[in-house]
């Protein structure tokens, strides 16, 4: 297919990625700030580091092959790429910090700077991705 | 994405629930005779919460986000004034007798949880204004 070679070129599925888990970690994200006075709650997170480090193997080993074409993710334990591109996660819960007397361990101040540098994350991956949709559009439109 | 939105609401209908209780509690705080004209001490109302959301729309919003399993009564027991001319004082004989049950609320606790239930609220707010962002972020690469 011709737009799977458009789509798999360059940065955009590295890029395509990222928003990807970006998405994702923010339903973890708003369910440890919805279960903030849950009794018992713990909080769940996936580790973004161990994200960032599959994804640069990845990108290192694509750049070894050619340089283009999709970007083939190795799965983790918390983090799994079905065949359909579809993104699983398996958040561990993080038993870090202070035990409340409701046997809550809700740390806010962390969780919204969580939650910043997620939607950060996600506003550059999805800027660089558009500009590189409006390089797309612009080489289309001037061959026409 | 819109996950993310669901498990938000979910907060900030579970906050909105515990703040009800509060209110019901402080408007009830003198409240010694029950709806049929006995005396019988409103008891202070609690809001349980619960992590997941059978109620919600999409599935990650049921797997992941908040409800509200019930609300349970302060089993606590009911504060004591003594007022031996009242109608409602304990009769004699009784242990307490000259003595009015008042329910069991106290403002200052009321007060702490109405805070504690507005700044979750709050947080849950923030959560969805990122996941609105985010949606609109995503919608403009293809726009």
């Amino acid at each position: 297919m011709i737009l799977d070679q458009l789509f798999d070129a360059g940065a955009m599925p590295t890029l395509g990625r990222m928003m990807q888990f970006a998405a994702r970690r923010q339903e973890l994200i708003a369910n440890n700030i919805a279960n903030l006075s849950t009794p018992g709650f713990i909080q769940k997170d996936v580790s973004v580091t161990d994200f960032q480090h599959t994804l640069g193997k990845a990108v290192a080993r694509r750049r070894e092959r050619s340089g283009s074409g999709p970007l083939e993710l190795e799965s983790t334990r918390e983090v799994r790429f079905a065949p359909n591109g579809s993104l699983q996660l398996t958040p561990r819960t993080n038993r870090a910090g202070i035990l409340f007397h409701d046997r809550n361990n809700r740390d806010l101040e962390r969780l919204m700077q969580d939650m910043v540098e997620n939607m950060t994350v996600f506003r550059v991956a999805g800027d660089l991705l558009r500009s590189q949709m409006s390089t797309l559009s612009a080489a289309i439109s001037e061959n026409v | 994405m819109y996950g993310s939105l669901d498990i938000s609401v979910s907060g900030m209908i579970a906050q909105r629930t515990r703040l009800d209780t509060v209110a019901a509690n402080l408007a009830n705080s003198d409240a010694i005779l029950d709806a049929d004209g006995n005396p019988n001490p409103f008891r202070r109302k609690i809001a349980i919460l619960e992590a997941g959301n059978p109620s919600a729309r999409s599935s990650t919003g049921r797997e992941l986000g908040v409800h509200v399993a019930g609300i349970a009564e302060d089993q606590g027991e009911f504060i004591k004034k003594w007022e031996p001319d009242s109608p409602y004082a304990r009769p004699e004989g009784d242990p307490d007798a000259g003595y009015v049950y008042y329910p069991n609320v106290s403002s200052m606790m009321e007060n702490v949880d109405a805070v504690d239930a507005i700044r979750a609220y709050e947080a849950n707010v923030m959560a969805a204004e990122s996941a609105k962002a985010m949606v609109a972020q995503a919608l403009r690469l293809i726009a």
